[in-house]
């Protein structure tokens, strides 16, 4: 029997679309989270409760907007990849997670502090902060794993497997960073 | 030959074929089946009379929340998604497996692990007692402080990523790997009503999740969603439940309406009625769906002002699925039926869903479901929905592709026979409870007094209840003996429009040897003259998504057993979560994050 | 460009009803909630104006998305629904959209209906 000669590529491949519908149900996911924020606000006067104090803004601001400039190296990443440029795309992938890490190490720092002033025991307030919070730092958890995992992979060579990973790895960062936009405005509301 | 099945019992251990998952979820899932109706028929042999005395008040509370949990979770999605879906989508694809035919294995194991762990409460005598939405305040550890609720939520988010896994590998498969030729406006119904359910499912099971993540750290951390004293919201857990409740039951039946579409032609001889309308009506039941959800919250004192937008979309929702009853009863009618025993199903659900659905819709009135609100005619609707229009196509369906999947006929005065006692058992069942329900007798409650007038009609349900399990008896009997037994098949018994009935029965393990090209929605009936050659070992083709076109050659994985030691993982992290060890719990996910990297470890061959 | 315009045409008629349905829906249904809890009285919107000018939106977009439909169905007519695509497909889903779209029309319509029929906070 004989092979079906190759045409041009036209679609996306089957892993791209496999990470755009996972993608959906974490958008999806992340909806609930702040219509169940809104939920418990609209049904508290008081929101933050008393004792509890406001959000502060520079800082999550500033690592908001951090997280989303690294969208650029992981977007370079994927053009070298399609280049089947290897080590471009792993140095790309290795300063993404570089900011990402530092970003997630502050965020802890921040979580940490957070939790010595108001629990989440304590209010519905508490209880949604700490769960957003917490969902989403989960993801950039998740997301760094993904990149580290290609980062090891490409030491040996590009392959259309890895550079379909990197593709859908891509999205799925895109797709976090909003979300993390979204989720920190959200969380700053009462302040803004 | 193209490529082979593993041989033993190693090979179904480490499968990743795609009929072989079919099968063993069908077998699993109609084992839950058993249980859930062994669960009905000691409630019903318990209500049979006033102040009866068989189950006690806390058994009869696991039994019934684990009758819905199992048969909604274990038996109805499994079976029409995992078996049916899995079973059927390639090969009506024109396609040699899923797109992920190791996820699809994965979310198997998943499956009978979450099955297990739900089921291990009712072993320990601690089964989910809150009903099978195990409502706020009552699933508070304050008022369930067992172990009840822990193994619902727990095992509802256990079945979740099962559901989920299998619900991206119906939406990449169908998008993906299409016959060449087959595009959106050329794919057969039965394939528009799994990708509804797969996208409903997708956007429904993430609040089911998010509710059930939220109960649980209220119960094991004491965060404060739910606790109206520190400023949570009982109602919160009413919204995000029928945010996937309400898609939930579009999910329950939107399989089995594909189901209908694929008999009815084949046994009206003739193409369906409006087949544009059809397809799309199984989408939009399954969008408008989405917005109907506080309907089920009509009677817990929000505003008119919010509710009536609920009652407005409730009415609108029904009109696709009459879209749909119209078209099969017109395709029946200026066909030349056959009613052999599938289309003989097909008719008892049509009988079934109409009934079930005009109850249905006397509930998006605001009045008359503050009436009716947790009485037994809504129990009697659901019933008649999920029982007469999920559960009727699911056993048509068994008739109807019984020969394609072992190669022989079923008997077909028995089948005939098997219809008549199941049809006349789920009326006699359920259609007194519409009577009971208006009359006031409650839902949920585990005995009545004997002056409200409710006896004999619970008496006549219960006879009714067993005369159904007879009538289900005998269809497995009928399968069961046909197994060994019926007379040869053939490829096409029916002659079925579609691509299934162009293979072998059973399909050899690579479906096609070479690839149909598709010019028609059923091009079993209207065939090509071209075919597409392809592989030498383990390769499918893949399509462009909108146009099916042909796009590139892919490897599929050979078996392998990463799946199921990735569920056994998973399994024990359950286990963990449930019994308050959280450092073991998060060694097991480490270890779950290690097998991920092994199961990726080697590719696939390509061509670079 | 020119290319697209049948492609961005079929798309837009077929889901741009049914996201205007679903985006006034929610809309709707969060003021609606909001108007009526304690949280919300500083905010003083009048829930009638709001309720028919987020309808009123979400009608224009379904109507267009109607529009649309019929647009791509007019320029298919010699196009069989289960004929060769791109044209077959168009086709296909431009007759489902047009008849689908009056659907969340009307679903939209009666959502102002009810919500001037039932403007009050009352409990139901």
């Amino acid at each position: 029997m004989s092979a079906v000669p190759y045409t041009a590529r036209s679609a996306k491949p089957n892993g791209w679309w496999g990470m755009v519908v996972f993608v959906a149900t974490e958008v999806t996911l992340f909806a609930t989270l702040v219509g169940s924020y809104y939920d418990l606000r609209f049904k508290t006067p008081r929101w933050p409760p008393p004792g509890v104090p406001d959000p502060k803004l520079a800082l999550p601001l500033i690592l908001m907007a951090a997280l989303v400039a690294t969208s650029i190296p992981v977007q370079l990443a994927v053009g070298f990849s399609r280049r089947a440029q290897a080590r471009g795309a792993q140095l790309a992938l290795l300063t993404a997670m570089a900011v990402q890490v530092a970003y997630l190490a502050v965020q802890i720092h921040l979580f940490a502090d957070d939790l010595s002033h108001f629990r989440p025991q304590g209010s519905a307030y508490g209880s949604i902060y700490f769960t957003l919070l917490g969902v989403v730092h989960l993801h950039v958890v998740v997301g760094i794993l993904l990149e580290a995992w290609f980062v090891v992979r490409l030491f040996g060579g590009m392959t259309r497997y890895r550079r379909v990973g990197i593709e859908a790895t891509a999205f799925y960062w895109h797709t976090v960073n909003v979300l993390a936009v979204a989720v920190t405005l959200v969380v700053l509301s009462p302040s803004l | 030959m193209i490529w082979e099945e593993r041989p033993g019992v190693l090979g179904w251990l480490t499968t990743v074929d795609h009929k072989r998952i079919g099968l063993l979820y069908f077998f699993t899932s109609l084992f839950f089946l058993g249980a859930g109706g062994v669960e009905a028929l000691l409630m019903r042999t318990q209500l049979a009379q006033p102040n009866n005395k068989v189950l006690s008040p806390e058994t009869y509370n696991q039994m019934m929340t684990m009758h819905g949990v199992t048969m909604i979770f274990l038996f109805v999605i499994p079976m029409t998604t995992g078996a049916f879906g899995n079973y059927l989508l390639p090969l009506m694809l024109g396609a040699r497996d899923m797109a992920f035919p190791r996820l699809n294995a994965l979310s198997y194991w998943l499956f009978l692990g979450a099955g297990l762990f739900l089921y291990a409460s009712v072993f320990m005598h601690t089964a989910p007692d809150c009903g099978w939405f195990c409502y706020t305040p009552l699933n508070t550890s304050t008022y369930d402080p067992g172990l009840n609720v822990d193994f619902y939520t727990l095992g509802l988010i256990f079945t979740g990523l099962s559901t989920t896994a299998g619900a991206i590998n119906i939406i990449v498969t169908t998008f993906k790997l299409r016959a060449p030729g087959m595009s959106f406006n050329r794919m057969p119904l039965m394939l528009f009503a799994l990708l509804a359910v797969s996208f409903s499912l997708v956007f429904a099971l993430p609040p089911l999740t998010t509710n059930l993540v939220f109960l649980e750290l209220q119960r094991k951390l004491g965060f404060q969603f739910f606790d109206v004293a520190n400023g949570g919201d009982a109602l919160l857990w009413q919204h995000l439940f029928w945010l996937f409740g309400h898609p939930e039951v579009y999910i329950i039946i939107l399989p089995a309406m594909g189901i209908a579409t694929s008999i009815i032609p084949t046994f009206s001889r003739r193409k369906m009625i409006a087949f544009p309308l059809v397809a799309l009506a199984e989408l939009l039941v399954a969008f408008i769906g989405f917005g109907v959800w506080a309907h089920h919250m009509f009677a817990t004192g929000l505003p008119i002002g919010v509710l009536v937008f609920f009652a407005a979309a409730s009415m609108m929702v029904v009109i696709p699925s009459t879209i749909q009853i119209y078209a099969w009863l017109f395709t029946v009618n200026l066909g030349k039926p056959d009613f052999r025993a599938p289309l003989l199903f097909i008719g008892g659900f049509i009988a079934l869903f109409v009934i079930g659905g005009l109850s249905g819709i006397m509930f998006a009135a605001i009045p008359f479901d503050q009436a009716t609100t947790d009485t037994y005619f809504v129990v009697a609707h659901f019933h008649f929905i999920i029982f007469g229009a999920a559960v009727f196509p699911i056993l048509g369906g068994l008739y109807y592709w019984f020969p394609k999947v072992t190669g022989r006929m079923y008997h077909e005065g028995w089948a005939q026979a098997s219809f008549w006692v199941t049809f006349v058992g789920t009326i006699v069942t359920f259609f007194p409870m519409h009577l009971v329900g208006l009359d006031g007798m409650t839902r949920r409650v585990y005995t009545y007094h004997s002056g409200y007038g409710w006896s004999t009609s619970n008496l006549i349900e219960t006879i009714g209840a067993f005369v159904l399990a007879v009538g289900l008896l005998m269809i497995f009997a009928n399968l069961a003996w046909s197994r060994f037994r019926g007379a040869p098949s053939g490829p096409d018994p029916f002659y079925g429009g579609t691509l299934e009935w162009t293979t072998s029965s059973p399909p050899p393990p690579y479906n096609f040897a070479v690839i149909p090209t598709v010019s028609s929605p059923y091009p079993n009936w209207e065939p090509t003259e071209t075919a597409v050659e392809v592989g030498e070992s383990h390769e499918t083709p893949t399509s462009t998504v909108r146009d099916g076109l042909l796009d590139e050659v892919v490897h599929m994985p050979s078996e392998s057993g990463w799946p199921i030691v990735l569920a056994a993982v998973v399994s024990l992290l359950f286990v963990m979560l449930l019994t308050s060890h959280i450092y073991v719990a998060a060694i097991f996910a480490c270890l779950g994050l290690l097998i991920v990297a092994a199961w990726h470890w080697h590719e696939p061959e390509q061509q670079a | 460009m020119r290319l697209l315009r049948p492609e961005l045409l079929q798309w837009y008629g077929l889901f741009g009803a049914a996201l205007a349905w679903a985006g006034q829906h929610v809309v709707n249904i969060g003021a609606g909630l909001a108007h009526c809890t304690d949280a919300s009285r500083h905010w003083g919107m009048d829930i009638v104006t709001w309720t028919i000018v987020v309808s009123a939106i979400g009608l224009t977009f379904a109507l267009l998305a109607e529009a649309a439909a019929i647009s791509v169905l007019l320029e298919t007519r010699d196009a069989e629904y289960d004929g060769a695509p791109p044209a077959g497909r168009r086709h296909f889903f431009a007759l489902a959209a047009a008849l689908g779209n009056v659907l969340f029309i009307v679903a939209i319509i009666l959502n102002v209906v009810g919500a001037l029929a039932a403007t009050d906070c009352r409990q139901a």
